[in-house]
């Protein structure tokens, strides 16, 4: 099996206040804490497990920055063999298409039998590259996908739809798989891993060593514009239960019982 | 200028939420962009459905054909991408769902034509369609605005709206296929209903719903004594049940179960969307979450902001002195 | 260990054990678990049984207090040979997810609670506190902790002592964002590699600092920092050590009155392992009012809480009753109001074992900085 698995380096938000930038159009990203995106890392994990269940070789492709080699780093200690990272701030990021496009030309021209990426970027949450970038490269797809069972030329996805029902298709191989969190359980990787992986190749691209035109992908390419970013204003009617955590506790308590809620 | 083309969503023979939920926005931005909603319909034996679609007033086009039984990303896809090209529709609308997802970016890809994913909202002033959806787990919004193009596509979050009134019926026509043969490269084998546990949370009056911030699983003891006290069940968010904390089967979100207890305390979930979605017919809904910015707040009707493993053992014993 | 040139039994002088057995005999956590120490000291020389021995679910269960290398009479440290087997587990990438998202954090933000790096010196906010910066020597560079920085409930530790600093006018100094994690977790959970970069990457940072003393909050950076960094320049203590000089210097000036009984209860990374026991019995019997009492088992026989050794992040199976919740019924039994500790895990664990025991209408567990923060004039 030879494979790629798209990555992507994201922040943090669940805990952290996100303020943006003047500009309107960006967030201010110091305070994030940065990693592989949520459900990248169960599509690594994904590509590790199909590696060493059937042999095989597994290319990560990511688009960012330096600090985030690290990540790559990680994912070829994991397994993967070898990485290209394409760093180019021309690549429109706010138009997944534009972001797929990229992708493919990291990808085209190299055999494959499966490419793997997360269904979802936690931050801007488009669910849209994995598909965009199957059809960019000409092959199949499945996406959400919470089971892969690889079987002669062919895929068989399960697809997890609304209400916890499995949809299970089957793919004339090549094919992309965006894959669905908790479809496996992510392994750690250690030190001593990521060090021998400094071993393994990483190539950094632009979007000229790749052969892409720059205007091709850019923001002028992109036929959606990013207006603004604002802080949406809280559409709270929560009555918000004040004091110290048992007195909180205490009201609580009260205001159920006495309005009949339990 | 073209009509706005509402590709209703349907499974198992049933119309799912989302193709009415889009029935309330596609009217009025149809009268704004001057021009008629059309409703398009593509499966097997599509007349019921049909009919409760055409129940909103549009017209429904009907794709009705043994080829569609079961969605398939790849023939929807061809069927879109020739539709486009007959009727040259002003929007493709349809939900950012798991059939959504599974072939409109494609669409978009094939067709050379802007998408903006998951909008909440969409505006249409100036000659400009303008779409509003949420980055970063719903803590900032966006403003997109599409670039002039024949056919915008967009799809929709579930949920953001109620569905509309039934008005005067609509026509309903049929159109023949466009796809006269069924594809080798991908085909639907079967579905998988999810496990069914020994508590069905959908029918639960009460829901003592867990989250990330449970932590790890030796602290469900303390929501287990919560649940006994008060009779609710115990369901979790994704985060929850992959952890494997909480049984799949007890999952409440978009991948979940949806569910519409008297009472939903959500303790340690941080509310994104996915989740809310499943949560949004709880008649009450209390959250205690330590991150004051936690979007589950925007949907509770009790908030109380603090560590969860400091407020329940005194919620337990106060409400069982309480309830004597 | 065939990434190693030493073989296992060379590493950790296995032939060196006589097999006396009071390695097992005096460890606490044999009361909970099924762990056996001694058993895998001799059943670790045979190198085809590893693998084996790194499977079994007890070697999670040590809690690194050190007991059984206290009582060795061969000076062997026969804990280490689990934190081996546990090396094992965490090289092949399997280990529990809790522990591995521990480790990433550690070595993506410097700190195993999943936080921001950019976070770390929140636990300032609204003080006074005065900044380290390399090159400009230093008398006392505080290490702050990872727990201690980011935990809502233990920060008042540092907070409470900035107070105290800046009214004795003691030269000092902390870190500011690039204080990284001291790798104490990490060393027991097995990380072994992860645990040579932060030695390498944290000697590096604070010898550019010179200062003249490291003041470690957290006796698991003070013992780690002490025994395990051997080039670190800076002379390695507990901040119990400076405020006794400070009490001696009469530099701390006590106010109010704690008409209350304390038993102090010796973290093992202070007492047993860096033999720090009498600093922090001062400081608590100079609070004025105080009546001091003393565990059965105390100093170098302490119980440990369970907190160390990786075991914020790793669950024991045993479903026996806690270390933590045995040693506040025997604070109870003691009929002490508070029990007075040097070690946010243990502030954690205990407190944690005090509400599960429902004792916290009557029944306090307090850092001796929270305590200091309360009854020293700042």
């Amino acid at each position: 099996m030879k494979m790629f698995v798209c990555i992507k380096y994201v922040p943090d938000t669940s805990e952290a206040e996100v303020k943006v930038n003047p500009d309107g159009v960006t967030v201010d990203s110091s305070r994030f804490s940065f990693d592989i995106n949520d459900a990248d890392n169960y599509a690594v994990e994904e590509s590790v497990l199909i590696k060493e269940a059937k042999e095989g070789d597994v290319t990560v492709v990511s688009i960012g920055p330096k600090k985030s080699d690290v990540m790559i780093r990680m994912a070829m200690a994991k397994g993967c063999d070898q990485a290209v990272r394409i760093e180019d701030d021309r690549i429109a990021g706010h138009d997944p298409l534009m972001v797929a496009k990229a992708l493919a030309a990291a990808i085209k021209g190299q055999e494959f039998d499966l490419v793997l990426t997360g269904c979802m970027a936690s931050d801007d949450g488009h669910m849209s590259t994995g598909v965009a970038l199957a059809e960019e490269l000409g092959v199949n797809h499945a996406s959400m996908v919470k089971k892969v069972e690889v079987l002669d030329g062919k895929v068989r996805a399960h697809r997890e739809l609304e209400g916890g029902l499995l949809e299970v298709v089957e793919l004339e191989l090549p094919a992309v798989l965006t894959i669905q969190t908790g479809i496996n359980e992510p392994r750690y990787a250690p030190i001593r891993g990521i060090r021998q992986a400094q071993k393994k190749e990483l190539k950094v691209v632009s979007l000229d060593d790749l052969g892409v035109d720059p205007a091709s992908v850019g923001s002028d390419a992109s036929m959606v514009v990013l207006e603004e970013l604002y802080i949406p204003e809280v559409e709270s009617s929560a009555e918000f239960i004040e004091g110290e955590a048992e007195e909180k506790a205490e009201k609580l308590a009260s205001i159920l019982v006495k309005g009949g809620l339990v | 200028m073209g009509n706005i083309l509402v590709l209703a969503e349907h499974r198992q023979g049933a119309l799912r939420d989302i193709s009415y939920e889009m029935m309330a926005l596609a009217p009025k931005l149809a009268e704004d962009m001057g021009c008629e909603v059309t409703v398009l319909l593509v499966g097997s034996k599509m007349d019921d459905l049909a009919k409760k679609m055409a129940a909103y007033g549009s017209k429904v086009l009907v794709v009705d054909d043994p080829l569609f039984e079961n969605f398939n990303a790849e023939k929807y896809q061809k069927v879109l991408s020739a539709l486009i090209d007959d009727l040259k529709p002003a929007v493709v609308m349809t939900g950012q769902t798991a059939q959504g997802v599974d072939f409109i970016p494609a669409l978009a890809v094939e067709k050379n034509l802007p998408l903006v994913a998951e909008a909440i909202s969409l505006e249409y002033a100036n000659g400009t369609l303008k779409a509003t959806r949420q980055l970063y787990s719903g803590k900032v919004n966006a403003t997109v605005a599409f670039k002039p193009a024949d056919t915008y596509l967009v799809t929709i979050r579930e949920g953001v709206v109620e569905p509309p009134d039934a008005a005067a019926d609509g026509a309903v026509e049929k159109v023949d296929s466009p796809l006269k043969d069924d594809l080798t490269y991908r085909s639907f084998v079967e579905y998988i209903e999810a496990e069914v546990g020994d508590v069905d949370i959908t029918q639960s009056d009460t829901l003592v719903a867990v989250g990330r911030g449970l932590k790890e699983d030796k602290n469900l003891s303390i929501i287990e004594e919560l649940a006994q006290a008060i009779r609710a069940d115990i369901a979790g968010s994704r985060a929850a049940t992959d952890a494997g904390w909480i049984p799949h089967d007890r999952q409440v979100g978009t991948s979940g179960k949806s569910v519409k207890p008297k009472l939903y305390i959500a303790m340690g979930i941080s509310g994104a969307f996915q989740h809310v979605a499943g949560m949004k017919g709880a008649k009450t809904v209390v959250a205690i979450n330590k991150d004051p910015e936690a979007p589950i707040f925007t949907v509770a009707d009790y908030a109380i902001v603090d560590d969860m493993f400091k407020v329940v053992p005194k919620l337990i014993e106060k409400l069982k002195e309480l309830k004597g | 260990m065939s990434t190693e040139s030493q073989t296992f039994t060379e590493k950790y002088d296995l032939l060196g054990c006589i097999q006396c057995g009071r390695c097992t005999g005096g460890c606490p956590v044999t009361v909970r678990a099924d762990l056996n120490v001694r058993r895998f000291v001799y059943d670790a020389y045979y190198e085809e049984k590893l693998d084996e021995l790194a499977r079994l679910a007890e070697i999670w269960d040590c809690t690194a207090c050190h007991t059984c290398a206290v009582r060795c009479p061969k000076g062997l440290k026969p804990l280490e040979v689990l934190l081996g087997l546990r090396t094992m587990i965490i090289e092949s990438g399997k280990v529990e997810p809790t522990v591995r998202d521990a480790l990433q954090s550690v070595l993506l933000e410097g700190n195993p609670w999943e936080k921001s790096r950019a976070a770390r010196s929140d636990w300032m906010e609204g003080l006074d506190v005065k900044i380290a910066e390399p090159g400009v020597p230093v008398e006392n560079l505080f290490f702050v902790c990872c727990t201690i920085a980011y935990d809502p409930r233990v920060k008042s530790i540092a907070r409470n002592i900035v107070g105290l600093l800046n009214k004795s006018g003691v030269d000092y100094a902390f870190l500011d964002e690039s204080e990284t994690c001291c790798g104490s977790e990490v060393f027991t959970l097995g990380e072994e590699g992860l645990f040579e970069m932060l030695v390498e990457d944290n000697t590096e940072l604070l010898n550019e600092y010179t200062a003249k003393r490291l003041v470690c909050l957290s006796p698991h950076c003070f013992t780690t920092y002490k025994t395990r960094y051997p080039d670190l320049k800076a002379e390695v203590i507990h901040y119990t050590q400076l405020l006794v000089e400070l009490l001696e210097e009469g530099k701390l000036n006590w106010k109010g009155d704690l008409q209350k009984t304390i038993v102090y209860h010796d973290p093992c990374y202070l007492g047993k392992q860096s033999n720090v026991y009498d600093e922090p019995r001062t400081l608590l019997k100079n609070i004025p009012g105080v009546k001091m009492v003393e565990f059965e088992r105390s100093r170098e026989r302490s119980l440990c809480c369970e907190g160390g050794g990786g075991k914020m992040w790793v669950e024991s199976e045993s479903k026996k009753e806690r270390l933590a919740e045995t040693r506040i019924k025997d604070a109870k039994a003691l009929e002490a109001d508070i029990v007075a500790v040097a070690c946010p895990f243990c502030v954690l664990t205990l407190e944690d074992a005090m509400k599960s025991l429902g004792y916290e209408e009557e029944m306090r567990v307090a850092e001796i900085m929270e305590l200091l923060g309360e009854f020293v004039e700042a």
